[in-house]
């Protein structure tokens, strides 16, 4: 059912758009082979990147489910990246066969960028899941200390929405705003890597958004280290 | 033979918990105002455990034996004290230490529950790194002696109680763990299941001399698997020491079970003990411990006693008796 809903919002997109385009050349610095293209990969980046098997972290805190994990010789951590990189496998597989159903009714022309942009690409794809794994980690941790963890999560998904450029491009958004927003982790969980696919990011700029990047994945990296130890610590081992 | 496999000193677990009014209004009450209370479920315990024992804990509910083999597992981190499990800080959660022991909280389930038992056994020995021809020949016999070769291909939520118990079971015993810590192994098992289990149990712990400590609400698993036990009252270890030597500590009275030839008065009775039944033909006696042989020697002589037997009351009497006093005095 998710990935129906997902897929129907990939069709709505791209009507929209195609729609808008019928009238005019240029949107928001986008023609229309750009724009059509940016709802191919945001689709599947956002397989690849924002789903996660690990929504129900807290809740597994929580209600003591982790204990089975904690009591064997593995660690929690490789536990949950296995548990991650099926779960994308899984979703990347069935965004390729709706992009591919997408791609025979709407028949659109994707550009590709150059080879050395590419890989590029794929490395920033890597650290976006890498982000949002952290991401999903730290929010985990609420289970050790309370039991809601729908409020704060249901917050950041709607924030992801609008600052990720899951709704739309982030282009559309003023200057200012999306310089500041460039500062935040939010924007390197999609938006982001469209934008170097597209190759709307001038080479300048790439050290400096790719030091963002990494500058965030090391905070992550630093929070969740001292948020599990504090946590495993106060954790109570509940329902049983 | 006689090595502490356990040694455990000073362990204390406080837990902090919230005290809410009922209701909606205490619901918004408690968004500024909260009362905490710190619950010692864990205090002050100190015991060491030989390799080779099987160790009982008793207690009531919410005395603090589950939250002492969580500690014991490595699950919780305790508040003070130290513990110290075949030479490991369990806390420190070393797959060294991890791979000789294992946990079986009766009311909760390490199985997959939408997968075949074998699936999960099959997990487990990737996880814990059993070489293949030991796997299945550990497996094959747990699987005998537990009489489950039909069920392990099943998928577990099909499964009754039972069965899923004793793969439970299975999957906890399949590395060879030094160590085992069974709470309410025998929990909602039918008499049958639950004498197989125990039987199970205590061959497990002669053939491995693996050290075991059980808890159990059902005091035929103590009597028949422990010799020593450790009983645990609102966090505190009341006795450590041999189950025989509870009903000498505790026990105050014995049971005369008289047989009579000819019919005898309850009032000739009343003065030996108290009277518990009497019908004329046959009676039953409560006396007290120390002069229940002379009374028994008086009654031969002085009533037409046909049969004579001196008992000791029931352990679960004794138990719920010494439990019953600490919570009037607590």
């Amino acid at each position: 059912m998710w990935r129906f809903r997902q897929f129907l919002g990939s069709v709505m997109s791209l009507s929209v758009w195609s729609v808008l385009f019928t009238s005019q050349t240029d949107l928001f610095g986008y023609n229309r082979s750009e724009m059509i293209s940016y709802i191919f990969v945001a689709a599947l980046l956002q397989g690849l990147i924002l789903a996660s098997a690990l929504h129900g972290l807290a809740q597994r805190i929580y209600s003591g489910e982790i204990s089975t994990l904690l009591l064997k010789p593995i660690s929690l951590f490789s536990y949950f990246a296995v548990e991650e990189i099926a779960d994308k496998a899984r979703n990347v597989f069935f965004t390729i066969i709706e992009s591919g159903i997408l791609i025979v009714l709407f028949q659109p022309q994707i550009i590709l960028p150059p080879s050395e942009v590419f890989a590029l690409f794929l490395l920033w794809a890597l650290g976006g899941v890498l982000l949002n794994f952290l991401f999903s980690l730290l929010f985990g941790t609420l289970g050790f200390w309370s039991p809601e963890t729908w409020g704060p999560k249901f917050l950041f998904f709607i924030f992801v929405d609008f600052s990720a450029g899951k709704l739309f491009p982030l282009n559309i958004l003023p200057d200012w705003l999306q310089s500041i927003l460039f500062f935040t982790p939010f924007p390197y969980l999609t938006f982001m890597q469209t934008q170097l696919f597209l190759g709307k990011i001038p080479v300048d700029e790439i050290a400096f958004h790719s030091t963002i990047l990494l500058i965030w994945i090391i905070l992550f990296t630093i929070a969740n280290k001292y948020l599990w130890q504090k946590g495993l610590r106060s954790y109570a081992a509940q329902g049983q | 033979m006689s090595q502490p496999v356990i040694t455990v000193s000073n362990l204390k677990k406080h837990f902090t918990v919230y005290k809410k009014q009922p209701g909606l209004l205490g619901s918004i009450r408690s968004l500024w105002h909260r009362e905490y209370e710190t619950v010692a479920a864990v205090d002050d315990i100190s015991f060491t455990i030989n390799q080779g024992e099987i160790v009982g804990f008793i207690g009531q509910n919410g005395a603090g034996k589950t939250t002492t083999l969580k500690m014991l597992s490595g699950l919780l981190y305790p508040t003070s004290g130290s513990v110290s499990v075949l030479g490991y800080n369990p806390w420190n959660r070393k797959s060294a230490f991890q791979k000789q022991f294992s946990l079986v909280l009766g009311q909760k389930n390490q199985l997959w529950w939408d997968l075949p038992a074998i699936e999960t056994f099959l997990l487990n020995q990737a996880i814990y790194d059993i070489p293949e021809a030991q796997f299945r020949k550990t497996l094959n016999k747990l699987v005998n002696l537990l009489d489950v070769k039909d069920s392990i291909q099943i998928q577990v939520r099909k499964l009754s109680l039972g069965q899923r118990m004793k793969c439970e079971l299975i999957a906890a015993l399949l590395h060879n763990p030094k160590v085992l810590f069974l709470d309410e192994p025998t929990i909602g098992l039918d008499v049958v299941m639950q004498k197989t289990l125990r039987d199970f149990i205590s061959e497990y712990n002669r053939e491995f001399g693996a050290t075991v400590i059980l808890t159990s609400h059902y005091m035929d698993d103590v009597k028949e698997l422990c010799k020593r036990v450790i009983m645990i009252d609102h966090g505190k270890k009341i006795y450590d020491g041999l189950l025989s030597n509870i009903i000498s500590k505790y026990a105050r009275n014995k049971t005369l079970s008289l047989v009579f030839s000819e019919s005898v008065t309850k009032k000739s009775l009343t003065e030996f003990g108290t009277v518990k039944n009497w019908n004329g033909s046959s009676a039953t006696l409560l006396v007290s411990r120390k002069e229940a042989t002379k009374i028994a020697a008086r009654l031969l002589e002085s009533l037409p006693v046909q049969d004579l037997n001196i008992e000791e009351a029931p352990l679960e009497a004794i138990i719920r008796e010494v439990f019953g006093n600490k919570a009037k005095s607590a």
